[in-house]
């Protein structure tokens, strides 16, 4: 019920997310109108990179995002988290998933749409192996970005306040929707080890696309692990400086 | 100025002195300074991630000239180009999104329009004067932050076309601030009929950074989006701005595109007027 309540606002935010895929799809068309590449990528690779892109964010944004990035940062604040604490259910699960409007999945149709299209005009060899592979990489992509929202989310339980911080890591995340090995120099080391934006839509588009080695997709899924384990530890630190203010 | 129903705009005295009009909006206006200063942390980081954004987006630029191997895309060389990103950036970020008109939409649904209606100023000029002093603040410390990019990329980074082309550009700058209020400020009086707005001005933000030309110049899209693009009112937020910048408009056409832009102001204030008189008198005064 409490997902009722939040409906028609979440709704517009969902249309205007699609709203701008499509813009964004306009934007890619009129740049390749006038090269014929970024780097090395053609403009179906691009596209397939920038349809991956708005799955993960997309996933990323009806599930746990607006929990743990919006919501937890309240509970802390208020004191809410208690009633939470002493219900019989993982505490971090709960929190994570609090509000899933399955009605919100619905919009979810364009953007498959819009990635099958692109698969339909990319001409590569497909195979069923890489085709797996690059699922489990958008899970990767989706685990990885758990952790650095939970991260940013438990910086609240000292400063009560992460929105600014949030709001960083939601521009930066939109690099992540450009193929960043076009990026020289200290960027790209900076997207490759210490942000690794690349895990979200880059590395699973190159495995699509066979491009990718499989040291590469190693290092994704360890990475995620490390960010992971951070993530979670910083969680239990956190936690045990609650205040519970206000009650 | 939107009329108040209830009151007439009476001015107020204070130790025998009246106090006038423009006196009060200039508090309205300086308390917005003092406000944004508390907030300093998260002023700074809004700066930051405004940076990283546009820095972002000349290095894909830069990428893409490099890679595309001839000196013009579209018309645009690669000099021009930085200075258009980084222009529509500085225009984009600290003028445009910085600013939402949440306030208008909460106080209809929080119920404190109330005591805003009994205050001696029209709430509506409190919010005008509000949403143009934190857009000259921003601006104004958002300009310093991006010194520093300016900084990086001098080697990019062009200089305006001419002195009267500059002091253009400064006009329809703040031509496009007024007219970027209008256009939040209508969809955030809906508060009196939704229960929130959140989400239309979401979707309004997002089509008015890729119609408007925060990331790209609109003449880059194809001919009939551009023809309709430039149908609305989105193209003089930006794409009108950082051309008049650059001189790719000739002199002559500018006082034409100033107008449009004019007109645009003009009807949306008759827009806002309607609305607001109707809704009004929707008012519940919901929680107070």
């Amino acid at each position: 019920m409490r997902q009722m309540a939040y409906r028609p606002q979440f709704f517009m935010m969902i249309v205007g997310k699609i709203v701008r895929i499509g813009l964004l799809f306009f934007f890619f068309q009129a740049v390749f109108l006038k090269v014929d590449r970024i780097g090395h990528w053609t403009y179906y690779e691009v596209l397939l990179l920038f349809a991956t892109f708005h799955i993960v964010d997309y996933l990323m944004s009806v599930t746990f995002h607006r929990n743990l990035a919006f919501h937890l940062p309240q509970l802390i604040q208020t004191g809410e988290l208690d009633t939470r604490m002493i219900m019989p259910l993982n505490l971090l699960f709960l929190l994570s998933f609090e509000m899933i409007d399955f009605i919100d999945l619905l919009s979810f149709l364009p953007s498959l749409g819009f990635l099958a299209y692109v698969l339909c005009r990319l001409q590569f060899a497909f195979s069923w192996i890489h085709a797996l592979a690059y699922v489990l990489l958008l899970v990767n992509a989706l685990l990885f970005l758990f952790g650095i929202v939970l991260i940013i989310a438990t910086i609240s339980f000292w400063t009560t306040q992460s929105f600014g911080l949030a709001r960083i890591f939601d521009n930066l995340l939109k690099i992540g929707r450009y193929p960043l090995d076009i990026f020289e120099g200290v960027l790209r080391t900076v997207f490759v080890y210490f942000l690794p934006l690349v895990l979200i839509a880059q590395i699973p588009s190159q495995v699509l696309l066979a491009t990718l080695s499989l040291k590469s997709m190693l290092y994704a899924f360890s990475i995620t692990g490390v960010f992971l384990f951070v993530a979670i530890s910083f969680w239990k630190m956190g936690l045990k400086n609650y205040l519970s203010a206000s009650t | 100025m939107l009329p108040n129903r209830n009151l007439k705009a009476t001015p107020a005295h204070v130790d025998g002195m009246s106090i006038t009009p423009i006196v009060k909006f200039w508090c309205v206006f300086k308390l917005v300074w003092i406000e944004r200063m508390v907030y300093r942390l998260n002023f700074f980081l809004e700066i930051l991630s405004g940076i990283i954004s546009s820095l972002i987006v000349v290095f894909l630029w830069l990428a893409i000239y490099r890679s595309a191997g001839s000196g013009l895309i579209g018309g645009y060389s690669v000099k021009e180009m930085v200075t258009y990103l980084l222009g529509a950036g500085l225009i984009n970020t600290f003028i445009l999104t910085t600013a939402e008109n949440p306030e208008t939409s909460q106080s209809i649904q929080d119920g404190t329009l109330s005591t805003m209606l009994i205050k001696p100023i029209s709430p509506y000029g409190i919010w005008f004067m509000r949403d143009l002093g934190s857009k000259a603040f921003l601006f104004l410390l958002g300009l310093l932050g991006y010194m520093c990019v300016f900084f990086f990329f001098r080697d990019y980074v062009l200089p305006p076309s001419s002195p009267g082309y500059f002091l253009l550009f400064l006009l329809s700058m703040i031509l496009a601030a007024i007219l970027q209020f209008l256009l939040f400020e209508v969809l955030s009086l809906l508060a009196f009929w939704l229960e929130n707005t959140f989400g239309i001005r979401f979707t309004m933000r997002v089509i008015m950074e890729v119609v408007g030309g925060a990331i790209i110049p609109v003449s880059f899209f194809p001919e009939i989006l551009q023809d309709i693009f430039m149908l609305l009112p989105f193209p003089y937020l930006i794409y009108l701005p950082m051309r008049i910048y650059l001189g790719k408009i000739s002199i002559g056409q500018v006082p034409l595109e100033l107008l449009t832009a004019g007109v645009w102001i003009m009807g949306l204030v008759i827009l806002n007027v309607m609305t607001w008189k109707k809704g009004i008198r929707h008012y519940v005064a919901m929680g107070d």
